[in-house]
């Protein structure tokens, strides 16, 4: 059951390949800053789509999110010799990106204030644990993997955006806890918190929207209960 | 290898998952799950919704973003 689901996995992240980039222009510019374009373009560019996906799942809309992207690009080619060759890019292009969010984006925005969620209970935001005890967990990662990709984005956008920030790095982005933790800037304790806690928000919501569509999440098949019942003779 | 119960396994299950350092064995865990089918249905929540969320966010840069970024990095290196 793992192994296949494994794969599964790596199969999403493989969709991300970028496709081929040629934009080496010839012209008559110093070799030196021609090379380090040349390479900025060949390293940084593929990176474009998962960037935009995030700044997608940060500013909420395409307009705010082609400009976040614009300007991340524009900030990693201005610091580009800053960056050691051999380090993780990926993870070198969401710091800046999620420090131009923090900066500029997101006091634009009218977020709700959450300076303290991280200090709420876990009784406060619910526990999607006790909601599915009862329930048939198969029947319940059934519906979670049926459900419309709107109905997710709607979700995720719905949790409080620190949350949603850990979740995306590290469920879309796959990047590891102390990765995260560099790119938000928080302890790793704090990442795994955010993420937990963020997860547990959002297969509650989805959830309920199962119950809500009839989707059947509800307590059935008790394993073993099920073959018994099943099997009563005429 | 021991399985470590139901308990640690839950606790950890995400670490686990996710190739994460955490306080119980990775291989008490994989036998816990290989033992028990409650703990595995949950572990086959927990990554179906990493999946899902994944599949669900997949984007596309329009193609004049392309065209733009570009422009951008060549006004910057002119003006350095």
């Amino acid at each position: 059951m793992f192994a296949t689901l494994d794969r599964a996995v790596i199969g999403t992240q493989e969709a991300w390949d970028a496709p081929g980039l040629d934009w080496r222009v010839m012209n008559d510019q110093a070799p030196a800053a021609t090379d380090a374009r040349t390479q900025f373009e060949e390293q940084a560019l593929p990176f474009m789509d998962q960037l935009y996906a995030a700044a997608m799942r940060m500013t909420r809309n395409p307009a705010d999110a082609a400009d976040l992207v614009q300007e991340t690009f524009v900030k990693a080619f201005a610091s580009w010799k800053t960056f050691t060759q051999g380090t993780n890019l990926k993870a070198w292009l969401y710091r800046i990106l999620t420090n131009a969010y923090i900066n500029t984006y997101r006091k634009k925005q009218r977020e709700p204030y959450q300076g303290t969620i991280d200090e709420l209970e876990d009784w406060q935001l619910g526990g999607a644990e006790s909601t599915t005890a009862t329930s048939s967990r198969s029947a319940e990662a059934e519906a979670i993997d049926r459900m419309p990709a709107s109905v997710v984005k709607d979700a995720l956008q719905s949790i409080p955006e620190d949350f949603r920030l850990a979740v995306y790095l590290a469920d879309v982005e796959g990047f590891a806890y102390q990765e995260i933790a560099e790119i938000m800037k928080t302890p790793i304790g704090t990442v795994m918190s955010r993420l937990h806690r963020g997860r547990r928000m959002l297969r509650e919501l989805l959830a309920d929207y199962a119950k809500e569509r009839g989707i059947d999440t509800a307590p059935t098949k008790e394993r073993g209960g099920k073959t018994a019942a099943s099997r009563s003779p005429k | 290898m021991t399985d470590c119960g139901c308990d640690q396994a839950r606790r950890d299950l995400e670490e686990y998952l996710r190739h994460e350092v955490c306080k119980t064995q990775h291989s008490d865990i994989a036998e816990h799950l290989d033992n028990c089918a409650e703990c595995r249905d949950e572990a086959l929540v927990a990554q179906t919704l990493t999946d899902v969320v994944a599949r669900a966010c997949k984007e596309a840069a329009p193609e004049e973003l392309r065209d733009v970024v570009l422009a951008r990095i060549r006004e910057v290196q002119a003006t350095h």
